[in-house]
């Protein structure tokens, strides 16, 4: 009987795969997850740009380092043009009772600004280059606050909620439901096949980002990351969105069998989810996000540019356990699918009324 | 009458001028809409905001009122009526014009692609134009009765309560008012036509019209930190509109974009919105 259940639920997700991966109605849920990929690409090239034209630069006024930090506050124009020579570039400005001057140099790496006040050096402002625990912040808070929140959320929204809800929009469901397999069964392989196409689609997308991201850094600075905490976080990273697949698909399939209009439920849980770092912390658990989070490699900070009065609201709540993490997932999308099975079980199609 | 005498006769009844023909649109989908109930809750709970608006502009003109409760002085001088109360009306009333057309929108246009009732329509003295401007007339009066007219309405107010000096001094507030409002409902009932002509599907209409805003703001945010930019910010239509009114309500703005660059944005949605339309509605389809 198992065997002939297996062979059931296989044959399910191979028809509804070819409707997942290859329907042009699925074309926004691969720009959504590309989109990020691009982002980070986009970056890279304008890194290596950058690298390319800063050696250029200290090509032409070559300077050290070390010869660039040893430069001290209350300096003069000449004491740091006579100890690293001329910059590459030269601004200023001059009002009534001051002028100021700002020297720019580099290193071929870092750029350094020196900014004088009436002849005297006043502040010092080095822009390091890219190094990848800065890199690695940066990816932390676009996966969090952009890619799990609303690329994955969208994305199993437009996916999962189609797996019933658009075949009943297409008039189709019940070619399905006419066949001669058990209902469980039907709802198990669409789950199934829904999650092995959000899977492919956004695990692919999580490992180009990291590898868009990682194109402009030097072999030996990649290697050197991926022999310490590199590949647990690749790891992680593809492990988390798997995980948000398993959890938001679960709960749109079921919003997809129970309301008629699968875009409301969608929009409160959006919502929901949306506001997690402001709730207490018993709320903060019922909640995906939360669960995600706490088996993230690294925690993205708040966005900068918050309002004081948001970041006020903000609450910390101690991070689960990973292996609690992923039961509390693995419990949820357990019960929910299997609730879905049951509703799957009474399911009846009025095509006119929807 | 034999059946067979029963032949073709021109239409001899009196015709609808032509410019109002647009509103016999209207007339069919207000009747449509008001059957659900869940809409006629929503929109009487987009009225809570300007009610709450309309109490605090009385007590802040009527500060003896507080004396009476026993609120000291210091509190009272607090409410003022200021052109943030209206700035921030627009924001709160924004976000319910949003959903009410993530409600509304989609079911205007897609149904009558689905059915392939664009045929019918363009058989009669009925241009395209008409039929987008009907169509968009649906959303415009519905989100006006929440936005600007109670708007006006709360100006009007104040200005009574607060005498010729301060109307004469705040007229302004009107006009932004008005123009602020008109030009998000314009975008909105675009956008939402565009998409509901664009994907046939009322529900994934629904859903992509979230997600132009909810993803777009995300993607911007991404774009901005990734490459230390503030142009991320046109791709969040919300803050793009907030950049507007702040200009209109002569309100520091904090979102990092300019008002020129925010006003080239939505002229660009709105083009793009009505590009779509114009090549989705069409007397004709070619079914693959």
């Amino acid at each position: 009987m198992m065997g002939r259940w297996l062979s059931q639920i296989g044959l399910v997700i191979r028809l509804e795969m070819r409707k997942t991966f290859f329907s042009r109605r699925g074309i926004w849920v691969y720009l959504l997850a590309l989109a990020p990929v691009l982002i980070f690409l986009g970056h890279s090239l304008s890194e290596i740009n950058n690298r390319k034209e800063r050696q250029a630069l200290n090509a032409a006024h070559p300077v050290s380092t070390a010869a660039l930090r040893s430069i001290e506050r209350g300096s003069t124009i000449e004491e740091v043009v006579e100890k690293v020579g001329e910059p590459f570039a030269k601004n200023g400005f001059r009002r009534r009772d001051f002028i100021v001057d700002i020297y720019e140099y580099t290193d071929g790496e870092n750029v350094f600004g020196f900014g004088f006040r009436n002849n005297r050096l006043e502040n010092i402002n080095e822009r390091d280059r890219d190094t990848i625990a800065k890199d690695s912040l940066v990816f932390a808070g676009v996966f969090q606050f952009f890619f799990l929140r609303l690329a994955i959320f969208f994305g199993c929204v437009g996916v999962f909620t189609n797996l019933f809800r658009g075949e009943m929009l297409d008039k189709s469901l019940h070619f399905y439901l006419l066949t001669p397999i058990r209902r469980e069964i039907l709802t198990i392989g669409k789950y199934l096949a829904g999650l092995i196409a959000t899977v492919v689609i956004f695990c692919t997308s999580t490992f180009l980002q990291l590898a868009a991201l990682s194109l402009h850094f030097t072999g030996s600075e990649i290697s050197e990351y991926l022999t310490g905490p590199g590949w647990g976080h690749v790891a992680s990273y593809l492990g988390v969105t798997a995980a948000a697949c398993l959890g938001y698909g679960s709960i749109f399939l079921i919003a997809g069998l129970l309301f008629k209009n699968p875009i409301i439920p969608a929009a409160t849980v959006l919502v929901w989810e949306g506001m997690n770092n402001f709730l207490p912390a018993a709320l903060k658990k019922v909640s995906v996000i939360f669960y995600l989070q706490s088996l993230s490699p690294v925690v993205a900070p708040p966005d900068a540019n918050m309002p004081p009065l948001q970041k006020l609201l903000l609450t910390a709540a101690e991070p689960v356990a990973p292996v609690w993490a992923v039961l509390g997932l693995l419990t949820l999308t357990v019960v929910v699918v299997a609730i879905a099975a049951r509703k799957a079980r009474k399911l009846e199609i009025n095509y006119s009324t929807d | 009458m034999a059946v067979y005498k029963r032949t073709y006769a021109a239409y001899e009844g009196s015709l609808t001028p032509t410019w109002s023909r647009f509103l016999i649109l209207p007339r069919y989908s207000f009747a449509r809409l008001w059957q659900s109930r869940f809409l006629v809750m929503f929109f009487m709970a987009c009225f809570f905001y300007p009610l709450g608006c309309i109490g605090y502009i009385y007590l802040a003109n009527n500060l003896s009122v507080l004396s009476s409760f026993g609120i000291p002085a210091p509190l009272g001088n607090v409410l003022k009526v200021q052109p943030s109360l209206f700035l921030y009306f627009c924001w709160v009333q924004a976000a319910f014009t949003y959903l009410l057309t993530a409600f509304i929108g989609p079911s205007l246009v897609s149904p009558d692609l689905v059915n392939g009732a664009m045929p019918l329509y363009f058989c009669r003295p009925f241009s395209r134009t008409e039929y987008i401007a009907g169509k968009m007339s649906v959303l415009v009066f519905l989100l006006s009765m929440v936005t600007w007219v109670p708007g006006l309405i709360l100006f009007t107010i104040q200005a009574s309560l607060a005498g010729w000096e301060w109307t004469k001094a705040n007229l302004w507030i009107a006009g932004s008012l008005f123009i602020g409002l008109m030009v998000w409902i314009l975008m909105l009932s675009l956008l939402a036509l565009a998409l509901s002509a664009w994907v046939k599907w009322k529900i994934a209409a629904g859903g992509l019209l979230l997600g132009v805003f909810f993803a777009g703001a995300g993607f911007g945010t991404a774009l901005n930190s990734v490459m230390r930019t503030t142009y991320g910010s046109l791709l969040n239509l919300t803050e793009v509109m907030f950049t507007i009114w702040s200009k209109l309500f002569r309100w520091p703005s904090d979102t990092g974009i300019s008002v020129e660059a925010s006003w080239i944005c939505v002229g660009v949605v709105c083009a793009i919105c009505l590009w779509l339309l114009i090549r989705r509605v069409r007397a004709f389809e070619v079914v693959k």
